[in-house]
């Protein structure tokens, strides 16, 4: 996870010996985590589907997902792997034209010879011709880089243009049009159709009991991820105290009762929707018992009683930031409930009441809250009870929050959804701070514990996204009836999720990975230990070259017809998404998954904005303040890490 | 591998041709520019009569039919043409204007897509006594230059006929698709559409021609978002042809409308996922100035009345496209 641009706190012999050092002071996989280039753009995407969920109604469902995955996808092909050539210190602004070009030569190469005329190749020749033709032009890109040692952006420029040129020059000289078509002319087409035109149709696909596996993946992914989090959190007793886990199970059995009951209440935690959550009172005590109690449990099984619990006591920095939180929460709870919840009258640019409303409440809440977490973080090192007490007051307030936003909102998906999770949340916080006031924190590694922790935490977050998987490829026969939506996921997703994965893996385990580190930090240092940078960063090209010719084969195999201009120009929504995704436009620094993430970003936005319905004149500006927060929120978190380093 | 070489041959070629017009950009001899770029279609029948149309074409799709018309009307009237294309260089334009007032044309039909560049050189010709007409663009200018009429299409005016196929179809509520932000043609389809349209329009920037799929989804977004449209117009074929796709997706009944002509929009039209295509029918841009031009100067003629002459809106539809598509293969629409 954590073995790219930071692993000298890898070993923990060196990290006990070296303790007491304050420089090199133990930070947990927590901390490490936040560290990684990718977690602006995770928490980015998190904001904006939040965002967009709460604005539209489609957005959040399936439909939505289908929708903005499919932009997702082959513009997360490609910005994958301009996010792995920008870590190698590189562009290639001729990606957005390749994808045109390959799709073109595809077809060129496959219809009959006719009065104009194409080769007539049978698709078996054809797909491995083309690849060869996009890897002959990234060796091409790359080579020149290297050889003339001019700047990427000049020589990729000369190549765009080239290519440009050359598509619609071919286009018209074969077929007397600016559109080549005909691709399922080609021999070969039923089986090439199958890997890059195939589609998973949701409505022919139906399984009832979707849901009360999506509730119970979901569940017990959150007691992976809870458990995880205690175990990297707190020091292991020497031997385990069977007691607990009897207290453990009992509370366990509690809160699966409470899961239970709420089933129907929880919708959008456990599966049907509902507007009840409220009136489950009895459930919703039984789950958050159940949640401590088991939290309790574990600890005494586990971990070690705490030593010194302090005295409760706070600077006046943390006194202050405590009453700033508390009078922005109370002007923001006061604003809400003053202003006409129904009133869609316009007070400024762009914003109704109903939007003022909102942002002040949702800036209020979201600073209200945050404040207090740093105190309690900063406050608990010394005094565990001080921490104790803070979360627990956040805790009080977040429920506090969420039942002013049932009373007042509006919309359901406040009273129930939103309140749903605000519980939740206030429940995690509380947990959060009872823990150190009874055990042991962590202030060593300890490899077991660590071990256990991280995989408990990944199983954690692997059932989400299976749960959520199963949700978005099945329908309920009581949906396939309600509705009259197709839902197509294209085969492209698939392919953004292989190559997503597979430039993840090689840039993070392998030497290639280390030596596209190396070249984009400093390439003369990387040359003088013995990297070979020529060849680094030839290979870069080409893989964006090929990612370029798997889109290129995608979009010919949907539309059946390429037109001379697809593509061009979308080289630099490619390079925005990799730096959305917090690839540094300077090299040495980035990950691929914070390009698939950017790319994601990117889509949401795009498609979030006509399901909002928003007028699209804003489009463009929507994407510029993307692209600025995302920059300014990765510059911040970069810096924050290498203090911290 | 014949092809291959001939692909080889084609690059060279092509090369040499592109470092052959860069040298040769800067010189204005009429000579040069009759072997570069300008072509001499005589195909008179004993007339002495020899008339100019210079513009601003690429030699696209849309162009090579008007220059069809042209050539067409020229061989019908029995006198000269000169068909001059400028690939959108107004410099080129303007150059070739006053080669042709040089060689003493006896008319001169000019499209103005950059007014501001080319208008004082087409004034320059309607001052010395040359009839003057403009074609394709230039519908605010042409009277200003002096020249007889304008013969082209408006746009509002094309919108307003989309606006009336859709009442005749019984659509509600219409979607104005654009493929480009900021395009002032475009708006005016829309804000034509509006105008005749009985029900409610949105119009929408839904992603360029560059991202087919994204425009794709963009429209079944807009459709999933909201419940009530049943129509869309795309004001290019691309975005028609995108909107079967998306309706599909959203589950929806659409009556589809589109701008222009493209071998799949025509497809669409004759399996009936699209309603119509409007058609600048730009044949008429190339025809009709041959003719007016002809007549002005035989018979002292000025058609139009001071008004410009419409060549469209022209529908293509599932009742004509049968007839429309042998056309189109023809060259003639």
């Amino acid at each position: 996870m954590s073995a790219t641009e930071s692993p000298p706190l890898e070993n923990a012999a060196l990290e006990e010996a070296a303790y007491g050092d304050e420089r090199l002071a133990y930070r947990g996989p927590l901390l490490r985590l936040l560290t990684r280039p990718e977690i602006g753009a995770l928490l980015g995407a998190a904001v904006i589907w939040v965002y967009f969920w709460l604005v539209s109604d489609v957005f959040g469902q399936a439909a939505g997902a289908a929708n903005y995955l499919d932009v997702a996808a082959t513009l997360g092909i490609m910005a994958v792997a301009v996010s792995l050539l920008m870590i190698g210190g590189e562009f290639d602004l001729s990606a957005g034209a390749m994808t045109g070009a390959t799709g073109m030569l595809v077809i060129l190469l496959v219809i009959p010879p006719g009065e104009f005329g194409g080769a007539g190749l049978s698709l078996w020749v054809a797909i491995p011709l083309t690849l060869a033709f996009a890897l002959g032009v990234g060796w091409f890109n790359g080579t020149v880089v290297e050889k003339t040692g001019l700047l990427s952006f000049i020589v990729t420029l000369s190549t765009f243009f080239i290519l440009i040129g050359a598509k619609l020059g071919f286009a018209k000289l074969f077929t007397a049009k600016v559109i080549v078509e005909g691709l399922d002319e080609g021999s070969g087409y039923d089986f090439w159709v199958k890997i890059f035109g195939a589609k998973w149709t949701r409505n022919d696909h139906i399984f009832d009991g979707r849901d009360t596996l999506f509730g119970f993946l979901m569940v017990i992914g959150f007691a992976a991820v809870f458990f995880g989090m205690l175990e990297l959190s707190h020091t292991r007793r020497e031997r385990f105290n069977a007691t607990g886990l009897i207290v453990a199970a009992a509370g366990i059995a509690g809160a699966l009762y409470g899961v239970w009951g709420l089933r129907h209440g929880f919708g959008f935690v456990v599966g049907a929707s509902t507007d009840t959550v409220g009136s489950n009172w009895l459930y919703a005590a039984a789950l958050a018992l159940g949640v401590i109690v088991a939290a309790v449990g574990i600890g005494v099984w586990r971990f070690e009683r705490v030593s010194d619990r302090g005295s409760f006591s706070l600077s006046g920095t943390s006194l202050r930031n405590i009453a700033i939180a508390l009078g922005v929460i109370l002007f923001g709870s006061f604003v809400a409930i003053t202003l006409d919840s129904s009133s869609e009258d316009i007070v400024g640019f762009m914003l109704t009441v109903q939007g003022l409303r909102a942002i002040v409440f949702g800036f209020g809440a979201i600073v209200g809250v945050t404040l207090p977490v740093l105190v309690a973080r900063k406050e608990g090192k010394r005094s565990p009870i001080t921490k104790f007490v803070v979360m627990t007051g956040t805790s009080l307030v977040i429920v506090g929050l969420a039942f002013l936003i049932q009373s007042e909102a509006t919309s359901r998906k406040f009273r129930a959804e939103v309140f749903a999770v605000l519980l939740l949340i206030a429940l995690i916080f509380f947990v959060a701070g009872l823990m150190p006031l009874l055990f042991q924190g962590r202030e060593a590694a300890h490899p077991a514990a660590d071990r256990l922790g991280k995989m408990l935490a990944a199983l954690g977050i692997g059932l989400f996204l299976g749960a959520v998987t199963i949700r978005l490829l099945y329908m309920t026969s009581e949906e396939a009836a309600a509705t009259q939506a197709v839902f197509n996921y294209r085969i492209s997703i698939l392919w953004f999720i292989v190559f997503a994965v597979a430039a993840s893996l090689v840039l993070m385990r392998t030497k290639f990975g280390n030596w596209t580190f190396a070249v984009g930090g400093n390439k003369k240092a990387a040359r003088e230990v013995g990297v070979p940078a020529a060849r680094t960063k030839t290979i870069l090209f080409m893989t964006v070259s090929v990612a370029a010719f798997l889109v290129g084969m995608l979009l010919a195999f949907r539309l059946n017809s390429v037109q001379a201009n697809v593509g061009n120009g979308q080289e630099f929504l490619y390079i925005i998404a990799a730096v959305v995704g917090g690839n540094l436009l300077s090299g040495g620094y980035g990950s691929a998954a914070g390009g698939a993430l950017g790319a994601l970003i990117m889509a949401m936005s795009f498609q979030g904005i006509p399901f909002a319905g928003w007028n699209s004149d804003w489009r463009f500006l929507f994407v510029g303040v993307i692209l600025l927060l995302a920059v300014l929120v990765n510059n911040f978190v970069r810096k924050k890490a290498e203090e911290a380093e | 591998m014949k092809r291959a070489r001939w692909i080889a041959l084609g690059i060279a070629l092509m090369m040499i041709l592109a470092a052959c017009t860069s040298d040769d950009g800067t010189d204005t001899t009429a000579a040069d520019d009759g072997t570069a770029t300008t072509e001499d279609v005589d195909l008179s029948q004993g007339a002495d009569l020899t008339f100019h149309m210079v513009t601003h074409a690429d030699d696209g799709v849309f162009w090579s039919v008007v220059k069809r018309g042209a050539e067409d009307a020229a061989a019908a009237m029995g006198v000269t043409l000169v068909w001059s294309p400028s690939f959108n260089d107004p410099e080129k334009q303007v150059q070739d204007i006053e080669a042709a007032i040089a060689a003493g044309t006896d008319g001169l039909a000019v499209s103005l897509a950059s007014p501001e560049a080319v208008g004082p050189a087409a004034q320059a010709a309607a001052d010395a006594g040359i009839p003057l007409y403009t074609i394709n663009s230039g519908v605010l200018q042409y009277k200003g230059l002096g020249a007889t009429t304008h013969v082209g299409q408006t746009e509002v005016v094309a919108g307003n006929g989309a606006g009336e196929f859709f009442n005749s179809l019984g659509a509600t509520k219409v979607l104005c698709a654009r493929q480009e932000q900021g395009n002032i043609g475009l708006e005016e389809r829309c804000q034509g559409l509006e105008e005749t349209f009985n029900g409610e329009v949105v119009s929408e920037f839904i992603g360029e021609d560059v991202d087919p799929t994204g425009q794709e989804a963009t429209i079944s977004s807009l459709l999933l978002a909201d419940e009530s449209i049943d129509g869309i117009l795309g004001t290019g074929p691309n975005v028609a042809v995108r909107a079967v796709e998306a309706c599909v997706t959203a589950g929806r009944t659409c009556s589809i409308g589109g701008f222009d002509i493209s071998t799949d929009i025509i497809n669409l039209i004759e399996s009936g996922d699209i309603a119509f295509t409007v058609d600048q029918q730009q044949y008429l841009q190339g025809y009709l100035p041959i003719v007016l031009l002809f007549l002005e100067v035989t018979n002292l003629n000025t058609a139009g009345g001071g008004l410009p002459i419409l060549t469209g809106p022209g529908f293509v539809t599932t009742a004509n496209v049968g007839e429309v598509k042998a056309l189109v293969d023809a060259g003639t629409r």
